[in-house]
């Protein structure tokens, strides 16, 4: 019972951390049409930037042994390494549209494919020259973190710090919904997705917002690549299955629907954790069949959308 | 020889010129005659010039036999305008088939294995086409997408298909090598001569693809590119051609993949069955030019020799891969060999360069501030 329960919440964890990199994609997809491939990479260098930041932080302040005060002060390093993985990664994602992107977004679909396909490999390779070829592993911190113990309470045991990676994602799905229904700039970037010309007329700077967009989606992604720190060591083309996966997500909840994101998100999440426990022959598969059978009986998928995406 | 469209067998003359005739609507200038001999000769003479040469022979085999798989893939993007992003998974089956016949059923005739893995491919078409083809723009994509990976997850997880190790293409036989002609000859001998068959099955993948062309049906999916519902209005049986484009896309995957297959003698499913072999599939054609009957294969042999051999000489062959694809979208929309067609855009910017330099460099500094000045606006906003 235990045993399932542990799955389950994995299965929760994987999929708020998969609803982070797939959210980023699916708001890149649905305003500026564009299907950014290099998606996977900037989630790959939110996990580089963050290892380096907690490993720099670390070596400085503490020594990853002990409880109690020390454990404190790694969740403050911890949270400190995926807010600078975030705030890193948007400069980089707005670079990458105002520079590189922007000049295909008249251009058939094909070029922009040919194009993120080619910054992937460019930013694979930038990533193996800043960090090197070698897998980076930095189990101190997390396990000071999950010195915390929270869920003996509750009578059964769970790493602390996946209880708090969850609360930052559904901080940040809090935070998505709120700025695209509540805030102007949201309304702003909405209504610019129905018509970009219409709102360049009536006087939206739209090259900027399609710019934050990007960083928008990039910002995300590092947070996700942060996030998923503890279950894996970083190594080159760590990018390629979250890519893969958000596009199972954002297919199965519609193509630029939040709301669709997270329920798919949580669903690929929970099915694949449940399939590496049940049949793990068919880990890997279950989300494409999902996929290809939302799509087969639901084209538009799960949800609707508010971006006007045929 | 003389007289306008009758003359010989293989020479006519068309509006005061000689052309070569090779069959019926196979009309070349002497030009394009010629360099399509030397094409034809140069891929003969292959294994001859790796052999003297630094030339990666293995890369050249290879490129062709994906890029006979993005030839098939140009049916569905440069006619029906649809991005297919699944062809690995008919690479992969056909490449797959090799490998479980022989480690499992102990088949050795490389001609049986050939037939069967392009059957095989078939029929993978046949489904996919027949459960994807409703669908257009991106949903089409990742549909496409879907199915290829459900076909890379299955053959990963599967200790049938060898699991993440693959499965080696190797019959019993004493010398545990594919037989050719009942034959079985050595690893140097038995390369070669793969590498000929699949020459031998790229001119006439080509040769079908020329007249295929040409033919009424092709027209009617450059139609069904244009707009679907007049196409269905005009009396064109949408869903049936898109589904037969579909399937004859799907045998050109499978002919490169049993090819492939029967070359490595081994088959990983990340070598061939991967998202990431779909997308190269895709660029090759984009980078050879997707508006051209030979693009696509060009584009394969390029695009398998960079990312094959730049890694001899640089750990960085990645970003000098990426840097090049990024390069093709901005300079040679048009691929490889679109831009050496005359008009081609690239053409025109290279005569503009030799008749007036001095227009094309303003030219290029108008581009350069226009695009600054834009950025200027992003960024800061105002005037």
């Amino acid at each position: 019972m235990v045993a399932i329960l542990q799955q389950l919440l994995n299965g929760v964890w994987f999929g708020l951390v998969l609803f982070l990199i797939a959210s980023g994609l699916t708001i890149i997809l649905g305003i500026l049409d564009v299907l950014n491939l290099a998606h996977g990479e900037l989630f790959a260098l939110g996990a580089y930037v963050s290892t380096a930041t907690i490993g720099a932080a670390v070596g400085t302040v503490a020594s990853p042994t002990g409880w109690g005060a020390t454990a404190v002060v790694f969740v403050v390093m911890v949270f400190l390494g995926i807010v600078v993985a975030g705030v890193i990664l948007a400069p980089v994602g707005a670079f990458l549209e105002a520079v590189l992107i922007r000049p295909v977004y008249d251009r058939a679909e094909e070029y922009q494919l040919l194009l993120t396909f080619g910054l992937l490999l460019m930013i694979r390779d930038v990533i193996s020259f800043i960090w090197g070829t070698r897998s980076l592993n930095l189990p101190g911190p997390y396990a000071g973190v999950n010195e915390l113990k929270t869920t003996e309470l509750l009578g059964f045991g769970y790493p602390t710090y996946n209880f708090f990676t969850m609360v930052i994602v559904l901080l940040s799905f809090g935070a998505i919904v709120y700025f695209f229904n509540r805030t102007k700039t949201g309304r702003i970037v909405r209504a610019m997705a129905i018509d970009r010309e219409m709102a360049t007329a009536l006087g939206v700077n739209t090259d900027r917002l399609y710019m934050l967009v990007f960083a928008l989606g990039a910002f995300f992604a590092g947070l996700a690549g942060a996030m998923i720190l503890p279950t894996r060591a970083t190594n080159i083309g760590m990018g390629d299955d979250p890519l893969v996966l958000s596009f199972v997500v954002i297919v199965i909840g519609g193509l630029g629907s939040i709301r669709g994101a997270f329920v798919a998100a949580l669903v690929v999440g929970i099915v694949s954790r449940l399939a590496i426990a049940t049949a793990p022959a068919f880990e890997l598969a279950a989300p494409f069949a999902i996929m290809a059978g939302v799509l087969l009986l639901k084209p538009e998928g799960l949800f609707g959308t508010w971006g006007e995406i045929e | 020889m003389s007289d306008a469209e009758g003359g010989g067998r293989f020479l006519v003359t068309r509006d005061g010129q000689r052309h070569v005739r090779l069959m019926k609507g196979m009309v070349f200038t002497p030009r394009k005659f010629a360099m399509l001999v030397v094409g034809v000769v140069v891929l003969f003479m292959v294994p001859d010039i790796a052999r003297f040469t630094p030339l990666p022979f293995g890369s050249v085999a290879q490129g062709l036999m994906f890029g006979i798989a993005a030839v098939g893939l140009n049916l569905l993007l440069r006619h029906i305008r649809e991005v297919s992003f699944g062809h690995a998974a008919f690479f992969g089956v056909g490449a797959y088939t090799t490998g479980v016949l022989t480690t499992h059923y102990n088949v050795a005739s490389a001609g049986v294995l050939i037939v069967v893995g392009v059957v095989m491919a078939t029929l993978a078409a046949m489904v996919v086409g027949y459960l994807t083809l409703r669908h257009i723009g991106i949903y089409f994509a990742l549909l496409t997408l879907a199915f290829g990976q459900l076909a890379y997850a299955l053959a990963f997880g599967i200790d049938f298909f060898g699991g993440a190790d693959g499965i080696a293409v190797r019959p019993h036989n004493p010398g545990r090598k594919v037989e050719l002609l009942g034959q079985v000859f050595s690893s140097e001998v038995y390369g070669i001569l793969i590498y000929y068959i699949t020459v031998v099955l790229v001119l006439l993948s080509l040769l079908v693809m020329y007249r295929l062309v040409k033919s009424p049906f092709v027209r009617a999916l450059d139609a069904i590119g244009q707009n679907r519902t007049r196409a269905r209005f005009i009396g064109i049986p949408v869903r049936r051609y898109v589904w037969a484009a579909f399937v004859i896309s799907g045998i050109y995957g499978g002919i490169g993949g049993s090819m492939f297959g029967l070359f490595q003698e081994y088959v990983r499913p990340e070598r061939t069955l991967f998202m990431f072999r779909s997308g190269e599939i895709l660029f090759m054609a984009i980078l050879g030019g997707f508006q051209t009957l030979l693009g696509p294969l060009v584009g394969g042999v390029v695009l398998i020799f960079l990312l094959q051999t730049v890694r001899f000489y640089t750990e960085y062959f990645n970003f000098i891969t990426g840097l090049i694809l990024v390069l093709v979208v901005y300079f040679l929309p048009d691929g490889i060999v679109g831009s050496l067609q005359s008009g081609s855009s690239a053409r025109l910017a290279f005569a503009q360069l030799r008749s007036e330099p001095a227009a094309f460099a303003s030219d290029l500094g108008d581009r350069f501030r226009r695009s600054m000045s834009r950025l200027q606006h992003t960024l800061f906003g105002g005037r």
